[in-house]
């Protein structure tokens, strides 16, 4: 009995270590393109949003691809696969390329001109602090204009921004051609505009390889800058374009709420999944959105963010070339009126 | 009357020291076996929440080793504390992506010995193990998911078998030990969940229940003791297999690595005990 138990405790020793399998893949042009379409199938967070049938694309493309084939040739096939997600957050990065969907943008009419800001409303005299310049319009209303937030900035700086529009009637934040960045950068500056502490989104990850596994969304919450910092309670208006997109969508989106904060311009780019990071085979990167940022209401705000109503509104080409851009007119309008 | 109470207590504490005195003379001494080893060879490293693909490379570590006789019963029970810490390098299948590893380890067993009469030199133990595994990988060209923390908390099984013998007149100890975890606890975070959504206060899930169906690790360390006098030269081999995985998250390593270290065994003496030429010394291993 006793050799017994010996005998099954060395069997138990001999199977346990037996590993969980992981995936297999193979380094040709077929293998890098199925590693790609699994990745992206298992990973990616919009199927439904934007109603991709992912199987279908597949079934499309996969006769594209040649064993012979060369490695541009399959970077354009995958590339072009990737274009079907409409997602300027997914990328294909390999030695020679990076594969970038535009259409988010290309498509719709720029409404920006940094020249024309720099101009005609401040020749070209401004404040500047990282990449943020500010001054304080003729109308005695304050302009900031944040490029991204990829560069930090701290409390004590906005501080010093908000301070400088102490007089200032209200404050316009150009958040227009705003590609993104740190989302914790944003919400620092955010936190000079929330009174208190306050649900601004919910974030939804993915629970497993098929397209409807999410988690439950899980609130985001910011709190005010701390005590001491500059809490901003004038009116805001917030002007955006098509190239407002990723952290300074979600910027928006978490902006929106608050009750003295207009949005005006055009609708944003989107772009409310964080991104998550792959590779192929063959060394490649793939970057593709995985987690869904909601807004406060529980909204997907992919497809962007459109301004308040009655507030759409665009850059006039013709009156640009009388040096006024009308966005930052109408916001003016809004603030002053 | 105060001199003569503190008399009287002075009286009974060495009493009671010469009692404890007695104890201690008839308490076999326990020598400590220490061994410092540094240790290299190669790895496998996947991990399933930063890639798909297996990555290879070398492995570097350092490792302490302790080993003593129990108190409460030195002649069939020993103690083993190990600690220590490797470092990976690996490459991606391509050769154009570094993934490192950092692990700091420890492991506390208490065994079971009983040496083979039929088989002279050869002792055979057994007895549960404790782990603590705290690592991370970092793998820099991945943006939001650059990073995957390891820690783990089992409790398991553990063997040796070890063999003296001599080659001509140097002695030598072989050994082998085998371990397996049975029960515990690892941390992963869900299939798709980016640290930033931890960082915002989703903690839920994060702790895993590591049993053989979820955690697999088996740990085998082959050594030999050539003994130089006191000391000893070990050299040996060590393997480290893990496979974990939990919500749709596979993390493998595979570790093979060679070791060389020097080992010997050390008494720590009190110098208030007392030792009477009768007290017995237990060693761990001899």
């Amino acid at each position: 009995m006793s050799r017994r138990i010996i005998y099954i405790c060395l069997l138990l020793f001999c199977l346990l270590p037996a590993c969980h399998p992981l995936p297999e893949h193979q380094d040709s042009p077929s293998g890098n393109f199925e590693a790609l379409w699994r990745v992206i199938d298992e990973h990616y967070c919009f199927f439904e949003e934007k109603d991709i049938d992912w199987r279908e694309i597949h079934d499309r493309y996969a006769p594209m691809v040649r064993e012979d084939m060369t490695k541009r040739q399959l970077f354009s096939v995958c590339a072009a696969m990737l274009d079907e997600l409409r997602d300027g957050h997914t990328n294909l990065s390999a030695p020679f390329a990076t594969s970038y969907y535009r259409g988010w943008w290309s498509d719709y009419p720029q409404n920006f001109d940094l020249r024309l800001v720099e101009q005609y409303y401040f020749n070209f005299n401004y404040q500047q602090l990282g990449d943020i310049f500010y001054g304080i319009l003729p109308s005695n209303v304050g302009y900031m204009r944040v490029p991204s937030f990829t560069v930090g900035i701290g409390h004590g700086n906005i501080d010093y921004i908000l301070n400088y529009f102490n007089s200032c009637a209200g404050l316009i934040i150009d958040v227009r051609d705003n590609g993104g960045g740190n989302l914790s950068y944003a919400e620092v500056l955010a936190s000079h505009f929330i009174p208190e502490t306050t649900t601004v989104g919910y974030i939804m990850h993915k629970t497993g390889p098929g397209h409807d596994d999410f988690s439950e969304p899980f609130a985001i919450e910011y709190s005010p800058a701390p005590s001491g910092n500059v809490l901003w309670t004038r009116p805001v208006v917030l002007l955006t374009n098509r190239s407002t997109f990723s952290a300074a969508n979600f910027f928006v989106a978490v902006l929106r709420a608050m009750p003295n904060v207009t949005v005006a311009g055009a609708t944003t780019g989107g772009g409310s999944g964080m991104p998550y990071s792959s590779e192929l085979p063959c060394g490649w990167g793939v970057r593709m959105s995985a987690v869904s940022i909601l807004d406060h209401q529980g909204r997907v705000t992919e497809s962007g963010i459109e301004p308040d109503k009655g507030c759409a509104v665009g850059l006039d080409a013709v009156a640009a070339l009388d040096g006024h851009d009308t966005m930052i007119d109408f916001a003016v309008k809004l603030i002053t009126r | 009357m105060r001199l003569t109470v503190s008399n009287i207590f002075f009286s009974l504490l060495l009493l009671v020291g010469v009692a404890a005195g007695r104890t201690w003379a008839a308490e076999p001494v326990r020598p400590v076996t220490s061994a410092w080893t540094v240790e290299a060879g190669q790895v496998l490293r996947a991990n399933t929440y930063l890639s798909p693909l297996r990555y290879n490379g070398w492995r570097a570590g350092v490792g302490l080793e302790r080993w003593q006789a129990m108190r409460f019963n030195p002649r069939d029970w020993v103690m083993r504390l190990t600690v220590g810490a490797d470092l990976d390098r690996t490459l991606s299948p391509a050769r154009n992506s570094v993934m490192w590893g950092l692990d700091l380890r420890a492991s506390w067993a208490m065994m079971w010995r009983n040496r083979i009469d039929a088989l002279p030199g050869l002792t055979l133990g057994f007895g549960p193990e404790a782990d603590l595994d705290l690592g991370v990988l970092y793998l820099p060209r991945n943006g939001n998911n650059p990073a995957q923390a390891e820690v783990a908390a089992t409790c398991g099984l553990t063997a040796y078998a070890t063999y003296a013998l001599r080659a001509g007149n140097l002695p030598i100890l072989f050994r082998w030990q085998p371990s397996v975890p049975l029960i515990g606890a690892f941390f992963c975070p869900d299939y798709g969940e980016l640290y930033y959504e931890i960082a915002l206060g989703n903690r839920s899930g994060l702790v895993h229940c590591a049993w053989p169906g979820s955690y697999r690790r088996f740990k085998s360390l082959l050594t030999a003791d050539l003994r130089f006098g006191a000391t000893a030269l070990r050299i040996g081999y060590r393997a480290d297999v893990i496979s974990s995985r939990s919500g749709g998250i596979t993390d493998r390593v595979e570790a093979h690595t060679v070791t060389i270290g020097i080992s010997g065994e050390w008494l720590m003496l009190n110098p208030r005990r007392q030792l009477s030429a009768e007290t017995e010394t237990i060693s761990a291993f001899y």
